[in-house]
């Protein structure tokens, strides 16, 4: 391997260029797709789309579930209404 | 992939609840850059592949320890990484296995396919200089120079104040120039 030698003239020159190589060197590489998919099944985690789908779902889920059972306290209320009233009546 | 955008405090609450659907989106969202991380640590893709999963896994058994005191995720995730990057080269020195010099080109972002094929002798250089610097060395260029990060975000990985993590990353270059001397790397910008 041909040695070139280090010829600048001021330290910190040097260190701002050394600054430039390790810029050019340790650059983000982008991890080949098959790999990110390979670690995703690995640590068992769904499709990005999958979990987009499914976030939307459950809100929608949700949705429904807090309907239903805000429906249900409002007809147990009225009939516990009706039955008090009622059976006070016929006492 | 698409781009999620999402709250991440509220992902954060979901995920330490117990909802993988919410940590798969922590996923999505750090993978490239702890893979970035250990795999310029470990400088081989078997082994940044197998840390990446160990990373995400910890990570995700014991998301309900985190909490959110100053710390980002990000460091905290990083930290994770750092731990199980210095474990592992532990192991490896025990095994007294051969260091790996080849590193395999990965596409850089932003950069032609044509030049992925080929790093230059230069960068080879220095990228083996780098793996013979101590650990936090090593970590400390990769935060500053792949993620990019301050010297504030670095030590709040690393566990050390700003001002420290300035005068080691002073102290690092000192001493990396000081190795070039007997490599082929010409300091003079040509």
């Amino acid at each position: 391997m041909k040695k070139s030698k280090v010829k600048t003239t001021q330290p910190e020159e040097q260190l701002f260029a050394l600054e430039e190589h390790l810029a050019g060197t340790l650059k983000p590489i982008t991890p080949p797709q098959e790999l990110v998919s390979r670690l995703r099944e690995r640590i068992r985690f769904p499709e990005p789309e999958e979990i987009v789908w499914r976030l939307g779902n459950w809100r929608r889920l949700f949705l429904v579930y807090s309907g239903v059972m805000s429906g249900m306290l409002v007809i147990i209320t009225f009939a516990r209404a009706f039955f008090y009233f009622w059976g006070r009546r016929h006492m | 992939m698409p781009d999620i955008e999402f709250n991440e405090e509220d992902v954060l609450t979901r995920a330490s609840q117990g909802d993988r659907d919410a940590f798969g989106l922590l996923y999505e969202r750090y993978i490239d850059r702890i893979f970035n991380y250990v795999y310029y640590r470990t400088g081989n893709l078997h082994d940044a592949e197998d840390l990446t999963a160990r990373v995400f896994q910890r990570a995700m058994n014991h998301i309900q320890n985190y909490t959110d005191r100053g710390v980002p995720f990000s460091a905290w995730l990083y930290r994770i990484a750092h731990n199980l990057v210095a474990n592992w080269h532990r192991d490896r020195s025990r095994r007294q296995e051969i260091p790996i010099n080849d590193v395999p080109v990965l596409p850089s972002k932003g950069d032609h396919p044509e030049k992925n094929l080929v790093r230059s002798q230069e960068q080879d250089s220095l990228l083996r200089l780098i793996r013979r610097l101590p650990s936090e060395r090593q970590s400390l260029l990769i935060l500053k120079f792949v993620e990019n990060m301050s010297n504030a975000e670095i030590g709040a990985i690393m566990g050390r104040s700003e001002g420290a993590v300035k005068s080691l990353y002073h102290r690092t270059l000192l001493a990396l120039r000081d190795q070039l001397g007997d490599q082929s790397i010409n300091l003079d910008g040509d």
